[in-house]
């Protein structure tokens, strides 16, 4: 619903919005400044794209964040299905054990993570992904959690059981069909989360994305805040597309029925 | 996994009353589908936390020591606590009453910016590290736009002993993710608030003081509490921001936690950075206990 505005939400807003824009708007202007300043130019972002190791370090990334959402669909679907349908009792259980890692710093957690794990672990990159899995588990648990809240799971299960589709089936074409923007939510989480994460990554001593911008930044400011742009813009620009695309990508007829 | 409707009514039935043998055998067999999820997190998560306690209380030579903790409290790394909790709290004040402003504002626009919000809000959330020290260097630094064009308006942000290196500089920082966060969480309390009951309170003859007293505050102090938890613990574990941000300056628990053990300037200290990474995970845990006492006597008293 739609209400009015009043002075003090206004005043409230405007000061917000100066503060979030001015910094992205002075670090766009130091990006274009070239020639120590003399003249302005794109010259720092081409310098990004030329970079040694840019587009490797983007990739690892872009696996790990794809590797990270396979695993929170495969592993937190399933179970948050079961349980609203026959686990309820073990509901509590879950939900506590999914809000341990906001209590345990990152920081720790990379310590732990490098003296347990086997050296068959610790040999690939990807052991990153299974590590993500662990701290967006707040985030993906809730997300999913309020969306089946939302919808008569039982009633389409019984429906989809009685019409003969196996419990796989019935999880594939009717239970995330019908909570896909919830399942969104998580997977976008999950994908963030591994885009942007620096602290286990630098740790574990892994080269992904944000440590290679990190080391990158040493001894190169204007390119390095010319990287920040292009990180932070980027980020917002398919945040925005998922946000505000048609609706009939957001959600579907199953969703729009049941409620 | 295979769950068949029978069973849910089944686990419906055992879940009332005492439960006989045969239905406490039902009830192990309900937690067989949930054994992914629990193999995945005992290892992954409580396998490595298991490794961190055991290492704090180890010495070089692999002894059993408490001397690790002694040595958490003294000097640098006692402080490091203070400093570090003392920065925590007062940004996740700030985030959370600045967050909480904006959020009701927020709420009374049309559903679609109120998403494109949520959007900007969720990128803005995530931003941290080298990027967002960038941003604040180009923004609040000493050559920084902002920093000139306050100077023109006649505020010098550099008269007195501020620099974005000191603590209060981090907590600005710092209110760049975490304002975004608290609008982010903090929204959707606010969105079951209903008019009606503004209406129910109006006509009651209740003034504006009283529906906010007797109404909002009760209805959304634990969503506002909770949250302002989260924001402590992202602000108490941020380390990248940090990193990029201070250089050592400034003493925070991650930070030295950090200096230990990537091992470059003292050596043999792994352990002493395991004590520090328990003495954290202890002051988490400290303050989700405070929460949960809080929630609780707010509850008792309604």
């Amino acid at each position: 619903m739609k209400q009015r505005l009043n002075f003090s939400n206004y005043i409230v807003l405007l000061a917000a919005s100066a503060f979030f824009i001015f910094p992205m708007v002075a670090a766009f202007e130091f990006s274009l400044r070239i020639n120590e300043g003399k003249s302005y130019g794109f010259a720092n972002y081409r310098w990004v794209f030329a970079e040694d190791g840019f587009a490797t370090n983007l990739g690892v990334s872009f696996r790990l964040a794809l590797l990270t959402a396979i695993c929170v669909l495969v592993l937190m679907v399933p179970t948050i299905v079961y349980l609203h349908l026959g686990g309820a009792r073990w509901k509590r259980l879950v939900e506590f054990v999914c809000l341990v890692p906001l209590v345990v710093p990152v920081i720790s957690f990379a310590l732990g993570v490098g003296t347990a794990f086997p050296t068959f672990l610790q040999s690939t990159v990807y052991e990153l992904s299974f590590l993500y899995v662990i701290v967006s588990l707040p985030y993906t648990y809730r997300a999913l959690d309020v969306g089946l809240s939302s919808i008569p799971l039982l009633t389409l299960v019984e429906a989809s059981r009685a019409s003969g589709a196996s419990m796989r089936q019935t999880l594939m074409y009717v239970i995330i069909p019908t909570i896909r923007t919830a399942v969104n939510g998580a997977i976008f989480l999950a994908v963030a989360l591994s885009l942007g994460e620096f602290t286990l990554a630098v740790l574990l001593h892994w080269d992904t994305f944000p440590t290679w911008i990190a080391n990158v930044s040493q001894g190169h400011i204007l390119n390095a805040i010319a990287l920040s742009v292009l990180s932070l813009f980027g980020a917002w620009i398919v945040v925005m597309i998922f946000a505000l695309a048609p609706k009939s990508l957001r959600s579907n007829k199953i969703q729009e029925a049941t409620k | 996994m295979s769950i068949t409707i029978a069973k849910r009514t089944d686990s419906l039935k055992t879940g009332v009353g005492p439960l006989h043998f045969a239905q406490r055998v039902s009830s192990f067999k309900s937690l067989l589908p949930l054994f992914p999820f629990f193999a995945f997190v005992a290892y992954f998560l409580l396998f490595p936390l298991t490794f961190i306690v055991r290492d704090a209380f180890l010495d070089n030579d692999g002894k059993f020591t408490f001397s690790n903790f002694e040595e958490c409290f003294k000097g640098v790394y006692g402080h490091s606590f203070f400093v570090s909790i003392q920065l925590s709290l007062i940004s996740a004040a700030i985030g959370a009453v600045a967050g909480a402003l904006i959020a009701s504002a927020i709420v009374k626009t049309g559903t679609k910016s109120r998403r494109a919000i949520a959007a900007t809000a969720s990128v803005l959330a995530n931003t941290g590290g080298v990027p967002l020290a960038f941003m604040f260097l180009a923004g609040f630094g000493s050559e920084g736009l902002v920093t000139k064009a306050l100077k023109f308006l006649g505020w010098d942000l550099y008269a007195g002993s501020f620099t974005l290196f000191s603590a209060t500089g981090i907590v600005l920082v710092y209110s760049f993710f975490q304002i975004p966060l608290m609008v982010l969480i903090y929204s959707p309390a606010l969105e079951n608030v209903k008019p009606e009951w503004r209406e129910a309170s109006d006509s009651l003859g209740g003034t504006k003081t009283t529906y906010f007293l007797r109404v909002t505050v009760p209805l959304l102090f634990p969503a506002f509490l909770s949250t302002s938890l989260l924001l402590f613990a992202n602000s108490f574990s941020a380390y990248a921001t940090a990193r990029a941000m201070t250089s050592g300056t400034l003493p925070l628990m991650p930070l030295l936690i950090g200096n230990l053990v990537d091992g470059n300037v003292i050596a043999n200290q792994q352990h002493l950075g395991h004590a520090m990474a328990v003495c954290m995970v202890g002051v988490s845990i400290i303050v989700m206990s405070i929460y949960v006492l809080v929630l609780r006597f707010s509850k008792v008293k309604r």
